[in-house]
């Protein structure tokens, strides 16, 4: 199994590293707690040997000069809790190593082992079970949908006060569908810039969120996203938009395209491209006065170092309110909220998520900001947490509500 | 030539062939592997990625960690060159009696430098705890066939004596390559472009 995952870019990432523990800092789990298992180069390293054991011919016929090490039955829940429990999957490593290692993808491959062997967390397993039931049983769920949806029409329809804006679900032909994820909070704000906005658009009966891709899953992943590009081939939209949802977005516009082995008759965008156009083009009439306190924006690590998306949030920001402030570092060389990649589904891993946390907590302390805005769901969750366990007294905001807010 | 001379240019060059040959199979077995081709439309340019991989994503001033740990960059940084220089060295070293007396005293002295370094490189992969931990006899053993390269090279930079024994020397070494922590050179240029075409296209290098 492990010969087939690793693939080019994972080989190169295991081989090149030297151990010299230039990245030590460059983790938020080693910022937050400094011990040896929270080195990224630790934790690649266990991996490594492993990969020496088995794909490596010199490794294997000299495991003691090379570190080789064969995988038991002790051995597999320790590599599973590392590569789930102890790395967020969020790159920031890899920019910091003079070589590039992508330890990430190194934990992923981890991660797709420890799925395959029955180790992987079981709430991120039934969860992906769960996606994929909906999937195949839409018709099942969809009269109970379209009556939520109905009353959060109601809503988008009383804070506009107009009883002619709507959310559409299943119409075909037009130019956006709109993936959410579950809960109001991704519909509602989104419903109500579109009908200012007056785009042509319709809901999704799914939600972008797909945690088969935190199990490095990658049948599973591909049936969940099936089921969008499914409705989005059969509405025939041009453009499929996902929420704000940060694994969602790369797992579509970057990922899905590989596992289907071409690429999609529609677009794939993040909701912060098209607020962006919105704000360029004119369309929503914004006062940032609206928006007094100051606002500073976290960087989800799958929005930004993996999706490319730093400057439409912050042009939008910028536009919604009046004082923005930057956490230092941002970007590229943000730091990861502590939760990504599955760890905030996980109970049992609160603990760790919330020391984890602590760098990011003490960057937004710095800004003196009142509001924080990001643009990814576990994000959100994490901050709100990391706010009232580190008393930062923070509102924590999508940025589809903050741009709500300062509608005229 | 003497036979001592015969014997270790006899082991530079049947290293030298070991070397080339270890190459060409790790990049055959490297070639081998799957790669997953990125099909999404792009949103960056893959070009710009890799120029910026192997440009301005390695300055160590552009990172936190350079700047935290700054010693560690400058000495690698010094080895590396050595090593590179001392390749080409080794390369010319037949004509070394005609190489003015200028250049290779330079030259003894950048290995003299290196040298050095390569010992540094003993101290604090001892000293770290994390890094004594994580090191296995390979990581050790390339450390000192790097550092007695660069010490046998200064040597017979200085005096033309010595240079059997970094003919020796460097046919050891070169032998090691494939085997050991040592090809981490073909995988460095591997894993520079592969991060430039994958976060170059996502425009995310900023």
């Amino acid at each position: 199994m492990l010969d087939k995952l690793v693939d080019r870019r994972v080989l190169a990432s295991l081989e090149v590293c030297v151990r010299c523990g230039i990245c030590t800092e460059s983790c938020h789990y080693y910022r937050s707690n400094p011990k040896t298992e929270h080195t990224p180069y630790y934790r690649a390293e266990q991996v490594r040997r492993v990969y020496r054991q088995f794909l490596d011919p010199v490794g294997r016929t000299f495991p003691g000069w090379f570190g080789a090490k064969a995988t038991t039955d002790e051995a597999l829940p320790k590599l599973a809790e590392i590569a789930f429990a102890s790395c967020t999957l969020c790159h920031r490593c890899t920019f910091e190593c003079p070589f590039g290692v992508e330890t990430a993808e190194i934990m992923r491959v981890m991660r797709s082992v420890a799925t395959a062997t029955g180790h992987a967390p079981e709430m991120l397993v039934e969860l992906a079970n769960a996606a994929i039931a909906r999937g195949e049983n839409p018709d099942f769920f969809r009269d109970f949908y379209i009556e939520q949806v109905k009353e959060l029409e109601r809503e988008v329809q009383d804070r506009l006060g107009s009883s002619k804006a709507q959310i559409p679900v299943g119409q075909e032909g037009v130019r956006i569908l709109y993936v959410p994820l579950s809960g109001a909070h991704t519909i509602v704000p989104q419903a109500i810039l579109f009908n200012v906005a007056r785009e042509s658009w319709t809901l999704s009966m799914f939600e972008v969120a797909n945690y088969a891709v935190f199990l490095g899953d990658t049948d599973k992943a591909k049936r969940i996203a099936k089921r969008i590009t499914k409705e989005a081939e059969l509405l025939k939209v041009k453009e499929v938009v996902c929420t704000e949802c940060g694994h969602g977005y790369p797992t579509m516009r970057w990922e899905a395209p590989k596992w289907f082995g071409h690429t999609f008759p529609f677009r794939v965008r993040s909701i912060l491209e098209v607020l962006d156009e919105y704000v360029r083009d004119g369309v929503l009439h914004l006062s940032p006065a609206k928006n007094g306190q100051p606002v500073t924006y976290h960087d989800a690590c799958n929005l930004g170092r993996k999706g490319g998306l730093y400057e439409e949030p912050r042009r939008v920001i910028r536009a919604v309110a009046s004082d923005f402030r930057e956490m230092t570092p941002n970007r590229l060389h943000s730091f990861c909220c502590g939760a990504g990649s599955g760890l905030v589904a996980v109970p049992e891993w609160t603990d760790i998520r919330l020391q984890a946390g602590k760098i990011k907590a003490d960057q937004i302390r710095r800004t003196g900001a009142k509001v924080v805005t990001t643009s990814c769901d576990n994000c959100r969750y994490q901050i709100g947490e990391l706010s009232e366990h580190y008393g930062l007294n923070i509102e924590v905001s999508g940025l589809s509500e903050l741009a709500v807010k300062a509608l005229s | 030539m003497s036979t001592f001379e015969m014997v270790a240019a006899g082991l530079a060059l049947a290293g030298a062939v070991i070397f080339a040959a270890g190459v060409i199979a790790i990049l055959i077995a490297t070639q081998r592997r799957p790669y997953n081709t990125e099909l999404a439309p792009i949103k960056g340019s893959p070009a710009q990625g890799v120029l910026w991989a192997f440009t301005l994503g390695m300055a160590p001033w552009a990172k936190e960690s350079g700047r935290i740990h700054w010693i560690a960059y400058i000495r690698g940084v010094i080895v590396h060159l050595g090593i590179f220089v001392g390749a080409a060295y080794l390369i010319a070293t037949p004509w070394l009696a005609q190489m003015p007396e200028p250049l290779r005293f330079s030259l003894a002295a950048l290995f003299v430098v290196g040298t050095l370094l390569g010992l540094a490189g003993f101290w604090i992969r001892m000293a770290d705890p994390t890094m004594r931990l994580l090191s296995t006899p390979d990581d050790y053993c390339s450390l000192a066939l790097v550092t007695l390269f660069l010490a046998s090279a200064a040597m017979s930079a200085y005096a033309m004596k010595y240079l059997p024994a970094f003919w020796a020397i460097s046919g050891i070494t070169m032998a090691y390559t494939p085997f050991g922590k040592l090809r981490h050179f073909i995988y460095f240029f591997y894993d520079r472009v592969f991060l430039g075409l994958a976060f170059g296209r996502r425009n995310a290098l900023k």
